[in-house]
Order: structure tokens, then C-alpha cells, then sequence
């Protein structure tokens, strides 16, 4: 337990990255908040500090999974938006919400197949994603309107026993990604991948039998999935499909993985790291709203707190 | 029983393999028995990686086949090879560095636990046999970026062996293993041998192949030159097997005299505690730095040519004072006089891996132009300088990493003659190079002098120092110690120098 809180802090001896670092911002934001307001530690505040997290959460831990072999995924912010159109569309929603998962399953498969077989490199291959979705986003719904079926509103605005459902989502979530991540040959198949890419050894887990193309494409199939899990639960928030609500996502999960302790070049990062990461972006985002600190300032604030945090980790990788 | 045909696990017939326009591998055979360990021999770019990770179905082959008992195999990828029972441990550590031990040995056929996960307490336990097999301590979750070189090596043996695997292929498995370690690695593989598995052995070292192996082939360009019994054949008979010629002809005739000095250090101290000394390099010499390893010879070069500053002494390049030497303007200056300097580690100080053979030999030339000049493709020099050095390569716009080590080491040199340098000053001159490229090397060298340069050489193989140079300087403790006529020189001889000098070890 020890050794495992030490290498939350060290870069040594662990491919978890600094996720030591977004712990402390988060206890140190968490303290500073609930002695600045009384506002903060109130059960309203919190519960919704958590529905607020809960859509960035999930694409930040889809965004993890992509990161991990080395890629990255810019068309997270589009899927989401996608989503929400979808779901708002004239129709049941044993059709409409099976019908999210599998149109966002093949843009995963798509973004996938044109960075292993066409040899795209990712940041192109999704950005083109990102378009492509846009526009037929707009298509489908060219401004915010439509409604979304009752039973996505019942699931992300009910409680069960007092408790939020987003809470219960976004444990099952967490849960599901660390059965993957840590419980399955897949995931550890996905460290594998990236830890050769950064190391500049790109057959190695080829070598090793392991079907790379394949684990990378389905890793771009799981992003994919979880930004329309945060889609979906979006739409339920806002009741409504609209064309913009997964705007800057792509880049906020981004970041989240990042001050996560989340290493770009590949095979170093952890799920609870990128939680916290998450976290953090959402209690700042919640003070500095307590604090009537205005938008713009925040987006610049937070522009200099992912500097200041991976700038604080040392860049050097696994010690090669 | 037997109808006096040997039974062969593995049967590679008549495999032939091309990269682009290069043909690596032409008419290629290897039969392997089982129960035995069958060497693979060849100079470096003779096609013994090639050959071998075409059985391991990293490369698939243009023509031939591969017969395993009798049946053909078809080998599209690496995983189909392991399936087939093939293991390879790769010249080229292949172990993920952030991945533990434990997960490296079984990654891509991890066992699973019922709930269809990873069974990380077998991985482990199964991990903790096998190290312990090859007499290592190792933790088996331990992070292999937490490993030396040597460490990583032996957990990539371990790796093979643990495979079921009916064949075991070692490319160079022993590089970077000291003495101890060899044997532990041979005991495993006469357990190996005797288990019934065919073992393919590449090493470099002869007295390696003699002690373990029953039967070698050997390659030589891509082809295939013989298969024999190693009982049956000799150390000698081997190499020119492999090179096609005796060793006394790999070293050119010596200098019959030299010019003026055109390097002359004087009172040179490369630390505050070290002696002084003075030494003196002439047109149309080859002068060697000798001695034990790490004795100086490494830090005076570096010295000379301004990596690092020296404790004092002065230093005159073709006629020119320069002070304390690198002072002033440092290698840009000493290059303009006409200095060039080759480092030990082409891969990471001389050569631009990613860059074309001919960017990588023209690089000199520019870089005494402003920055803004347009470069030219210089394409004249780049031809002169492949034919003059008998580069091997596919094209001029190959990347050099694309290269045998013999053709990288002559790129790098190919730099510095292009450029019309008087004075080379050489750090390991054939470091990871085959007996045919060395000797390449070695003429190259000869006629670069006896066309007026001169050239100051540092080397770990003192039989190379004293067949290639015509003088040896010998280093002990950080100053040269005695300076010998290399024809008169022997290791032994050398040895005695260094270690008998009144003052060495200051």
C-alpha cells in the first residue's frame, strides 16, 4: 500500500505516472473550498460537483485507453455531440440508445482502421473524424431542440436510496475500465503497445505474438464507446440533442489524462489517475463558479494549471 | 529402423528473401536436428537475422519453404511461429520496459484466471522457476527498465526457454554477458539440447561455438557456403569459410616513412593529477593509443579535440598553436583547420540514423557553409565517396539505419573524406563490424594516410592496434606512459609498458 502511494510520486519504478501530484491539488482544492465557503461542503454542492464531473470522467477514461498505445483521440468532443443528436431524433429508445452505441462503435472502428491499416497518424485520422461528425451532427440537428427519451433522463436524473444515479454510473464506469484496464489480457496488451512505442521499439509487441493492430483498433472502439456513455448522459442533463455540447471535450479529456500523471508517448498512465485528474478540472471549475471568477478566466487558469502540473512531472521516460 | 536419412526437426530449403532492390538471402538452406545446437555463421550482414527472423515469422521469405517433421509450415506472422513451437530470442532486446518480468515471459499468452483475467500468481510463480533456472535473483514484478542490460538479457533468454517451444533460436545471446554468465546460459542450453529441443546458436565468438554447438553453417553474402560438424572443422577453417580468406591478409602493409608532425601535443595534462606528456602525430602515420581499458586513451582523444578541457599543455594542429587545446573555437575550429573526429557510439554521436546515406555523407560539407546556404544534393561526392568506400547500400536515399555496422562505420568515415580532412582522430574504429568490412576499414584507413593524412586511434582490440597502426603511444593512468614501433609490438609487450613505468599510476 505504501510502496504503491510512493509511486504515485516517483518515476521511477512505475508505468502509473505522477498521479501522486493530482492527488494533492485535489485534497489541497477540496481543503481550500470547504474553509473559503460554506457553500462547498453541502450535499447539494456536492452531488452535483459530481454530476458536473461525471460526462468528463467517462471521456477521460476513454481518452486513457487511446493514450495508452500511443495514440489519441480528437473526435471524442464530436461523438458526444453525435450522441446527444441522436438520442433527441423522433423515435423509441430501444432503437435510439442501442442505435448510439453501435454508430459510435464503428467511428471507433473507423478512427481505428485508417491509423493501423492506412498508417494515418492519429491526431490526423481523428481530427478528420471530428469534422465528419460535426457536420452530419449539424445535419441531423442543426441547433439545441428534440427530446431525449425519458427512461436516459429517468437514469441520469433519478436517485436510488438517496444517492444520485450519477454516482452509481460513474462507480460502474470506473469499475467496468479497471476490469478492463488491470483484469483483462487486453489491457494489459494495451501497456504493452504503448510502453514499445515510447520506447522506439514498435515491433517489440509484435514480436511477442501480440495482435497489435487489433488492440489498438478496439482501443479507439473503447474511446469511441465512452464518449457516447458521456453523451448519453449528457443529453439526459440537458433533456435535449445539441450540436455543440461536446465542444473542447476532445481537449479536456485530454487534460484530464494528462494531470493525471498520463504519459502522451504512450504505456504510462492509470485509470485512477486520470479520476483524479478528472476531478481536479471539476472542482476548480466549481470554485472558481462559487468564487464568480468569469468563464474566460477560467479557461485561462485552466490552460496554466496542465502546464504547471505536467511541467512539475518529470518528462523523463520509464528510466530507458 | 531408420533408412539412413537423418530426421530433420526443421527443414529451411532454398529460402530466398530481397528488401527493395537488395537481395539479402539467395538459395538459403538449414536443416536442424533435434537434440542439438546448430551455430549460424556469417559476417555481419551475411543474412543470419534475416534468415532467422524469417523462421520466426517476423519476415516472410520471397521463395523457398519450410518444412517442420517432414510437413510444410507456413509462418505469416510471429504468432504463428510460436504456435509452430518456434522461440526466438532477438538480437535486439525486445522486452517492454514498462511491463514487469513477469508479464514480459507470458505477454501474448498470458494464462488466464477463471474470471478470464490475467493469472498474475502463476505469471509470477512460473516467472520466479525460470529465473531461478538461470540462477537469477530477480523479483519477477519488478519493471524491466528497473534491469541492466545484462539482467534484461537473461530475462530475454528465460523468455525463449520458457516457451514449449521444440525450437529455440538465440541471436547473439551472449553480447552483453560477461564469462560467469555465459556458462549458466550454456548449462541451460545442454539441458535444452538433451531435452530434445533444436537450438539455433548466432554468436560472434569462436571459442562460444567450439564448447557448445554440434554443428554449424555458415553464410556468407547471403548465401549459402556449407553446413558441417563441428568436430569436424577447425577455428581457421571456419573463418574463411566466412570471409572467403586467410586472417593474416586482413591488415594492409605499414608506412614506409612519415612527414612532418602535424599534431604535436606538448605538456598535456588532461586532469590536474595526471603527469604531462607529449606526444606527436605525423603525415602519413597511423598512431595508436594503447593500454588497459579505461586507462585515459578515451578521455585524452576527448580532450584533444575540446569535449572537455584539459588541466593544461598546449597543442599545435598543422602548424598552427591552439593553446589549451579546444579553447578557442572548440571542434567547429579544429574541423576548419582540417580535423576530424569519429566518435566510439556512431549510433548516438556520429551518424543521423533516420537520414539517407547521402545526407549522412554530405553533412560535412555543409556544415561549413552559413546555415542559409541552399543545400546542394552534392550528388558527385556522394557517388565518388560510395564507390571509394564500396558502401553497400540499396541507394543513396536508403536511411543509413537501414546499414550492416560495417557500412554505418564506413558512412561515418565517408563524412570526413568527403571533406578533405589531414588529421582523423578515431574512437574504436570497427566497434561492432565483421571481419570483411574491418579489413575494408583497415585499407581505407592505410591509403588515407599514404595520401598525406594522418590519423591518432583508440581501440579495446589490442591485436587491432597493432596490426592496423606503425606506432603505438602507450596510456597508462591518464598519461602516455612509453611510445612503441607497432611491428615490434605485442600485447604482452604493452601490457609490460604500461604497468612497469615509474609515475603511471598518479
Amino acid at each position: 500500500m505504501i510502496a504503491w502511494l510512493r509511486s504515485g510520486f516517483s518515476t521511477r519504478r512505475s508505468r502509473q505516472g505522477l498521479w501522486g501530484v493530482p492527488l494533492v491539488i485535489a485534497v489541497a482544492m477540496v481543503l481550500a473550498q470547504s474553509l473559503g465557503t460554506g457553500q462547498f461542503a453541502t450535499r447539494e454542492n456536492l452531488f452535483n460537483l459530481v454530476a458536473q464531473a461525471m460526462p468528463l470522467l467517462i471521456a477521460a477514461i476513454g481518452q486513457l485507453f487511446v493514450i495508452l498505445v500511443g495514440g489519441l483521440d480528437l473526435s471524442v468532443g464530436s461523438v458526444i455531440s453525435f450522441s446527444t443528436a441522436i438520442l433527441s431524433l423522433d423515435g423509441p429508445s430501444v432503437v435510439l440508445v442501442p442505435a448510439v452505441f453501435v454508430l459510435a462503435a464503428l467511428v471507433g472502428g473507423i478512427n481505428g482502421l485508417v491509423i493501423t491499416r492506412m498508417g494515418v497518424h492519429p491526431i490526423i485520422a481523428t481530427l478528420a473524424m471530428q469534422y465528419i461528425l460535426l457536420g452530419i451532427t449539424r445535419i441531423l440537428r442543426p441547433t439545441s431542440g428534440g427530446k431525449v427519451p425519458d427512461i436516459v433522463i429517468a437514469a441520469v436524473q433519478g436517485s436510488v436510496l438517496g444517492i444520485p444515479l450519477p454516482v452509481i454510473w460513474g462507480l460502474a464506469v470506473i469499475g467496468l475500465a479497471a476490469k478492463v484496464l488491470y483484469g483483462s489480457r487486453f489491457g494489459l496488451h494495451l501497456f504493452g503497445i504503448g510502453g514499445g512505442v515510447a520506447a522506439g521499439m514498435e515491433d517489440a509487441a509484435r514480436n511477442h505474438g501480440i495482435r497489435v493492430q487489433r488492440n489498438v483498433i478496439l482501443a479507439y472502439v473503447a474511446c469511441s464507446l465512452f464518449a457516447a456513455l458521456a453523451g448519453v448522459f449528457l443529453a439526459g442533463r440537458i433533456v435535449s440533442g445539441d450540436p455543440n455540447v461536446g465542444l473542447l471535450f476532445e481537449l479536456d479529456s485530454i487534460t484530464a489524462a494528462a494531470i493525471g500523471g498520463t504519459q502522451l508517448s504512450g504505456g504510462v498512465g492509470s485509470l485512477h489517475g486520470t479520476v483524479l485528474g478528472a476531478i481536479v478540472l471539476a472542482l476548480l471549475a466549481n470554485g472558481m463558479n462559487l468564487a464568480n471568477v468569469s468563464p474566460f478566466v477560467q479557461t485561462a487558469i485552466k490552460g496554466g494549471l496542465l502546464l504547471a502540473i505536467v511541467g512539475l512531472q518529470s518528462r523523463k521516460k520509464m528510466g530507458l | 529402423m531408420f533408412d539412413g536419412e537423418p530426421a530433420y526437426l526443421i527443414e529451411m530449403q532454398a529460402i530466398s528473401k530481397a528488401f527493395g532492390p537488395a537481395c539479402v538471402l539467395r538459395d538459403v538452406t538449414l536443416r536442424l536436428r533435434p537434440g542439438s545446437v546448430h551455430a549460424l555463421m556469417g559476417e555481419n550482414g551475411a543474412g543470419k537475422s534475416t534468415l532467422m527472423k524469417i523462421l520466426a515469422g517476423v519476415h516472410r521469405s520471397d521463395a523457398g519453404q519450410i518444412l517442420k517433421d517432414g510437413q510444410p509450415l507456413h509462418l505469416p506472422s510471429p504468432r504463428a511461429a510460436l504456435t509452430a513451437g518456434i522461440s526466438t530470442v532477438f538480437q535486439e532486446l525486445s522486452l517492454l520496459p514498462n511491463l514487469t518480468i513477469a508479464e514480459n515471459m507470458f505477454l501474448g499468452r498470458e494464462p488466464l484466471t477463471r474470471r478470464g483475467g490475467p493469472d498474475r500468481r502463476r505469471m509470477r510463480a512460473e516467472t520466479a522457476a525460470a529465473l531461478a533456472e538461470l540462477d537469477l535473483k530477480l523479483d519477477p514484478d519488478q519493471l524491466v527498465s528497473t534491469l541492466t542490460i545484462a539482467e534484461r538479457q537473461f530475462v530475454e533468454i528465460a523468455h525463449g526457454i520458457k516457451a514449449d517451444a521444440s525450437v529455440l533460436i538465440l541471436d547473439e545471446p551472449t553480447a552483453a554477458l560477461n564469462a560467469a554468465d555465459v556458462e549458466v546460459l550454456n548449462r541451460s542450453i545442454r539441458r535444452l539440447r538433451d531435452a530434445g529441443r533444436a537450438i539455433v546458436y548466432i554468436s560472434h565468438r569462436m571459442d562460444e561455438i567450439f564448447a557448445i554447438c554440434d554443428e554449424v553453417t555458415v553464410l556468407k553474402d547471403g548465401q549459402y557456403v556449407g553446413t558441417r560438424a563441428i568436430s569436424d572443422v577447425t577455428q581457421h577453417e571456419l573463418i574463411s569459410m566466412m570471409v572467403g580468406r586467410e586472417l593474416s591478409d586482413l591488415f594492409p602493409a605499414r608506412a614506409a616513412g612519415r612527414g612532418k608532425p602535424v599534431l604535436e601535443l606538448s605538456g598535456f595534462r588532461v586532469t590536474a593529477r595526471a603527469k604531462p606528456f607529449d606526444l606527436t602525430l605525423h603525415q602519413g602515420e597511423i598512431l595508436g593509443l594503447a593500454g588497459l581499458e579505461g586507462q585515459g586513451q578515451s578521455r585524452i582523444m576527448r580532450a584533444l579535440i575540446g569535449r572537455h578541457k584539459p588541466a593544461g599543455g598546449a597543442l599545435r594542429l598543422l602548424g598552427k598553436g591552439l593553446g589549451f587545446p579546444g579553447a578557442a573555437g572548440g571542434i567547429r575550429q579544429m574541423a576548419r583547420l582540417g580535423l576530424g573526429f569519429v566518435p566510439e557510439d556512431r549510433k548516438e554521436e556520429g551518424l543521423m540514423l533516420g537520414l539517407s546515406v547521402a545526407a549522412n555523407l554530405v553533412i560535412g560539407l555543409h556544415a561549413e557553409k552559413p546555415a542559409f546556404t541552399p543545400a546542394r544534393s552534392l550528388k558527385q561526392v556522394v557517388q565518388r565517396m560510395t564507390d571509394a568506400l564500396r558502401i553497400r547500400t540499396a541507394s543513396p536515399t536508403t536511411p543509413v539505419a537501414a546499414l550492416s555496422g560495417g557500412n554505418q562505420q564506413k558512412v561515418l568515415l565517408g563524412r570526413y573524406l568527403a571533406r578533405d580532412v589531414r588529421v582523423l582522430v578515431i574512437e574504436e574504429p570497427t566497434r561492432g563490424v565483421d571481419i570483411g568490412a574491418k579489413s575494408e576499414i583497415y585499407a581505407l584507413l592505410r591509403s588515407f594516410v599514404q595520401e598525406g593524412g594522418a590519423v591518432l586511434v583508440t581501440s579495446r582490440e589490442t591485436v587491432e592496434l597493432i596490426g592496423l597502426c606503425d606506432r603505438l603511444a602507450v596510456v597508462h593512468g591518464d598519461t602516455v606512459v612509453a611510445e612503441l614501433p607497432a611491428a615490434e609490438a605485442t600485447e604482452h609487450s604493452i601490457l609490460t609498458a604500461a604497468l612497469t613505468t615509474e609515475g603511471a599510476a598518479a
